[in-house]
């Protein structure tokens, strides 16, 4: 492998991981949907002087003669955000050992579902309704110990902050399941709307090209009039309008990208139509579909995969677009609406980068991985532009080596 | 002045198509256009007067008559939130909304002319390589991305932006008020202008090189004439055509981007307008918004229509376009 | 350096030799070819295309391609143009030699009109004004048979023979010492191509030039030249007078040459 192998593949490779990752989803890494943390925990590997999530246990059970249980931690962090406790007690009861103090969290018999920021609960414990209570629990470093005196089964939960590998959203979910997540979205959306445009691009550009007349300039004006005006507040009023759903979504992205392969397709039509071997195949007495299927289709192919391939940036992007503006359904976690949220609902003012960057670092790579593939099919597809295409990262430009100066032409 | 007055005409009927685009848009939803906002339990009398308020009672062909005049007076009629005409919110908008676009429009076009000349005057060398990886870059970059990175940058990490606004909250008054307005608007305008400038750069790279190629540019030199004026006089004028349609194809894109921008940038712009209209379903304030961005794009449009005849001799004496 | 304080009005040519590089592959496009001429001597330079005589001409006024090396020496008016800086030959160009050059549609600006072609040299080089260079401008039309008012249109609202004689207006308009024609007439039907030769003859007679004229076509330039040079693959392989190389061709290659433009004249097959 040279670095050109590298760089010619590395965009496919990169493409197949991201599909592989969508198909899956989060769920085949063990990453929740729910919310796992508080929010805009920091990455776990970012920051080892901030406490990660700690759960502690405490069971014992009166009837195989235990009496009571402990489960203690060495504390070396700032209070924690959170603390809550689940569990029941059958006859006893739970103390909360600190450096500073014992408290008494609860005693007799029952269920148990305490949280640290439930005001009956700090009562009980003698401190006033707005005072943080998980600073009074966490008061020092030093060693901790929940303890259990009696039966029961007890778990304390001590939210840290820092999660996983991209910590959480706003909302406390794990960003790194909803950047998978995202990628589903972003790929259905860009393909199967860039498709759609695609088929009513070529249906369009082929009507045209070969009726001629009125529907001919009918068409065209309307790919003048759509080219010449800003699309995304129509795609915004028409979300607004129409509903913020998927396919919706797809629906309204595809009317409104068409214009640029009608375009081609009917600059291709009326190159072929009036080209000599066409014209052959008819004296032969082809019939018109036979010629469009079995001749121009397969010679229009790889210009036209090309323009596909070309048009799911701009697909994605109006899709990321109108979901960064929150014009997209809440219950699709895309990569657009993580920025979105990460925009609307303060990540800026609590330096949450990590909400921002992998989501727009994806949007990034896709784009440029589609232009690449689409450059890459447009020079298959016609030879002369390699490595002078317009546009683009592909354009390693080499003097010409012709023996002859352009003088002497003739 | 032919084929001046026949583009005249072109943006005419993409007005008129702007137009009736967004008369339907709005009328083609499912039930009517006050679903949106008004309580279900209203009383059907409530409803009604409502709809008179706004003209839904009406025929079809009368709505639109109205719907046209309103357009065409500027007022747009009544927004469906407050009540009052659309134009008042409006027109303090519009000047925000051109002081963002206009300038970020000229300076992009002026930065990638020049990084695009520099490249295509020093093929090979490790300049060229730098802009045409930069151009990739910001062609292919998401706006809203990087302008939340540079949010991130310069207005959260290292704060000399503010993160927020057309204007600080109370405005200062006098001069302040001036240095405070460019103050809000440098940050995005920076942003725009390194988003915008990549594809100017490369399309002009790209037109140089074939240009400097021609058999009329070495000629010039063998003239004797001075590089200076070789390049300026003799190639770039003669991209000059081609670089302004390019500038014409990006106008809407452009236009677009506003929204965004002063949706990142929390700017008191026509573009945040349409948003907020458009999420509150004041149908009225949106077609407006709507109507005023195409209309920018189109008065853009127009202007570029006009250097480009003006540029290009064969334009002017035929009307010839290629 | 033969012509070291000889005459100011020689062009010399000395073992000039011109490779194209690219690619990672070279082509030697001209080997050591040595010639010179006078003054108001016209000389042609005759070959097939690919021979090379084409880069010899643009080798002259240094405007090959960046990159390809060229050795040997050209010495005009008794100065080494291969040793002057870009901008001593770059003042030089158009006033020591100037270019006609083939199919002139490509070879003016098209945004320019004619009359500013013409303008702006004599702007730049002569320093005139405004009004003395249109002037001088209308004066160079006329002179070469056309009318002054084609002055404003663009170079693609003239025929090619109206375009090639503007040519040789804008490449007489400083008095250049010598004029380097690269097929000035290979577009052209039988009738303009007679009438353009005819003004180029006229125009460097009256004003003393020396000409070298390029081209394929043995018999035309050697109704225009005195001398001839026979290129082949980058090389002379004979030179001498003109009627003499017509009537009795030394070399093999000249007579094909000459064969060739005989029979396509008679219209047999070759």
């Amino acid at each position: 492998m040279t670095p050109a192998h590298v760089r010619h593949y590395a965009g496919a490779v990169i493409l197949t991981i991201l599909a592989v990752l969508a198909a899956v989803g989060p769920g085949a890494f063990g990453l929740s949907d729910g919310i796992v943390s508080p929010p805009y925990s920091k990455p776990a590997w970012l920051d080892s002087s901030i406490a990660s999530k700690t759960i502690l246990d405490v069971a014992s059970d009166i009837s195989s003669g235990n009496v009571g249980g402990t489960s203690g931690i060495t504390w070396a962090y700032d209070a924690p955000s959170r603390v809550s406790i689940i569990g029941t007690i059958t006859d006893g009861y739970l103390e909360w050992i600190t450096p500073n103090g014992r408290y008494r969290l609860a005693e007799g018999a029952g269920e148990l579902d305490l949280d640290a920021r439930d005001i009956p609960f700090k009562k009980s414990l003698g401190i006033g309704p707005f005072e943080n209570m998980a600073r009074v629990l966490f008061p020092a470093r030093g060693s901790y110990v929940l303890s259990l005196s009696g039966g029961g089964n007890v778990v304390m939960t001590i939210e840290g902050g820092r999660w996983g590998l991209l910590g959480t959203d706003h909302r406390g979910r794990d960003a790194a399941a909803l950047f998978i997540r995202g990628i589903r979205i972003s790929l259905i959306v860009g393909i199967t709307a860039t498709l759609i445009a695609a088929l009513l691009g070529v249906s369009l550009g082929i009507l045209s090209g070969y009726a001629g007349g009125f529907t001919d300039t009918v068409i065209m004006r309307s790919v003048d009039v759509l080219l010449s005006i800003p699309t995304l507040p129509i795609l915004m009023v028409l979300s607004g309008i129409w509903g913020k759903g998927l396919w919706n979504l797809v629906v309204i992205l595809s009317i409104f990208s068409w214009m640029g392969t009608a375009r081609t397709v009917r600059a291709m039509t009326l190159t072929l139509r009036d080209a000599p071997w066409v014209e052959g195949l008819r004296a032969l007495g082809a019939k018109r579909g036979y010629i469009i299927f079995r001749h121009l289709a397969p010679e229009a192919m790889p210009l036209l995969l090309a323009n596909i391939a070309l048009g799911v940036p701009g697909a994605i992007l109006a899709e990321a677009g109108l979901s960064f503006l929150g014009l997209s359904d809440p219950r699709l976690p895309s990569w657009g609406r993580m920025l979105h949220e990460a925009h609307a609902y303060g990540a800026f003012t609590s330096g949450a980068w990590w909400t921002v960057l992998p989501a727009g670092i994806g949007i990034s790579m896709i784009c440029l991985i589609f232009m690449d593939i689409g450059r890459k099919l447009e020079e298959r597809a016609d030879p002369r532009l390699a490595g002078g295409a317009p546009g683009g990262i592909h354009l390693a430009f080499a003097p010409e080596p012709d023996t002859e100066t352009s003088m002497e032409r003739e | 002045m032919k084929p001046f007055l026949r583009r005249l005409g072109g943006c005419a009927a993409v007005m008129l198509a702007v137009l009736v685009l967004n008369f339907f848009l709005f009328r083609i939803m499912p039930g009517d256009p006050l679903t949106g906002i008004v309580d279900p339990r209203f009383s059907p009398e409530a409803k009604a007067q409502l709809a008179a308020q706004w003209g839904l009672d009406r025929p079809m062909s009368e709505q639109f008559f109205v719907y046209i005049k309103e357009m065409l007076s500027f007022r747009f009629g009544l927004s469906m939130m407050t009540g009052t005409p659309v134009w008042d919110e409006l027109k303090n908008r519009v000047p925000n909304t051109v002081a963002l676009l206009l300038p970020a429009m000229l300076l992009s076009a002026a930065l990638g002319t020049a990084l695009g000349m520099h490249a295509a005057l020093h093929r090979g060398s490790r300049s060229e390589k730098l802009v045409m990886l930069g151009g990739a870059v910001s062609f292919s970059f998401p706006s809203f991305f990087v302008q939340l990175l540079l949010l991130m940058c310069f207005a959260y990490l290292w704060p000399i932006f503010p993160l927020r606004g057309t204007t600080s909250i109370p405005p200062p008054k006098g001069a302040a008020a001036v240095l405070d307005y460019l103050w809000h608007l440098a940050l995005p305008l920076f942003s725009l202008v390194i988003l915008g400038f990549g594809g100017f750069a490369l399309y002009i790279r790209n037109m140089m090189v074939k240009a400097l190629g021609e058999d009329y540019v070495l000629m010039a030199r063998a003239r004797g004439l001075p590089a200076r004026r070789v390049i300026w006089n003799h190639a770039f004028r003669g991209i000059l055509p081609p670089v302004l349609t390019i500038l014409l194809l990006s106008l809407p894109g452009v236009v677009s981007g506003a929204v965004i921008t002063e949706t990142v940038f929390s700017m008191n712009g026509v573009g945040r307008f349409l948003l907020e209209a458009t999420n509150s379903h004041d149908y009225p304030a949106a077609g407006a918004a709507f109507f005023l961005l195409a209309l920018l794009t189109v008065g853009c449009n127009l202007l570029a229509d006009v250097c480009y005849v003006l540029v290009d001799p064969r334009v002017r004496r035929e009307g010839v376009r290629e | 350096m033969t012509d070291q304080g000889r005459s100011e009005s020689f062009l010399s040519v000395e073992n000039l030799s011109v490779t194209y590089v690219g690619r990672g592959r070279e082509v030697r496009a001209v080997r050591n070819c040595s010639f010179s001429f006078r003054k108001g001597n016209m000389t042609g330079l005759v070959g097939e295309s690919g021979s090379g005589k084409s880069s010899v001409l643009m080798a002259i006024p240094r405007l090959l391609p960046a990159g390809t090396r060229v050795t040997g020496s050209i010495v005009c008016g008794g100065e080494d143009l291969t040793a002057m800086s870009e901008q001593e030959i770059n003042a030089r160009r158009w006033r020591r030699m100037a270019l006609v050059p083939q199919g002139a549609m490509n070879s003016f600006t098209p945004h320019l009109s004619i009359e500013r072609h013409i303008t702006e040299v004599l702007e730049h080089h002569l320093r005139a004004s405004r009004a003395e260079s249109r002037k001088k401008a209308a004066e160079l039309i006329r002179s070469v048979g056309l009318e002054p008012d084609i002055m404003p249109r663009f170079p693609h609202e003239l025929s090619g023979g109206q375009r090639q004689r503007a040519a040789l207006a804008a490449a007489t308009a400083c008095d250049p010492d010598f004029l380097l024609a690269d097929e000035p007439t290979t577009a052209l039907d039988v009738i303009t191509q007679k009438e353009v030769l005819d003004t180029l003859k006229r125009l460097t007679a009256e004003r003393g030039m020396g000409l070298l004229l390029v081209t394929h076509d043995l018999p035309l330039a050697a109704n225009v030249c005195e001398t001839l040079l026979v290129m082949k693959d980058g090389e002379i392989v004979e030179r001498g007078d003109s009627g003499r190389m017509v009537k009795n061709p030394e070399h093999p290659y000249t007579r094909a040459l000459i064969g060739a433009i005989r029979d396509m004249e008679s219209g047999r097959p070759s």
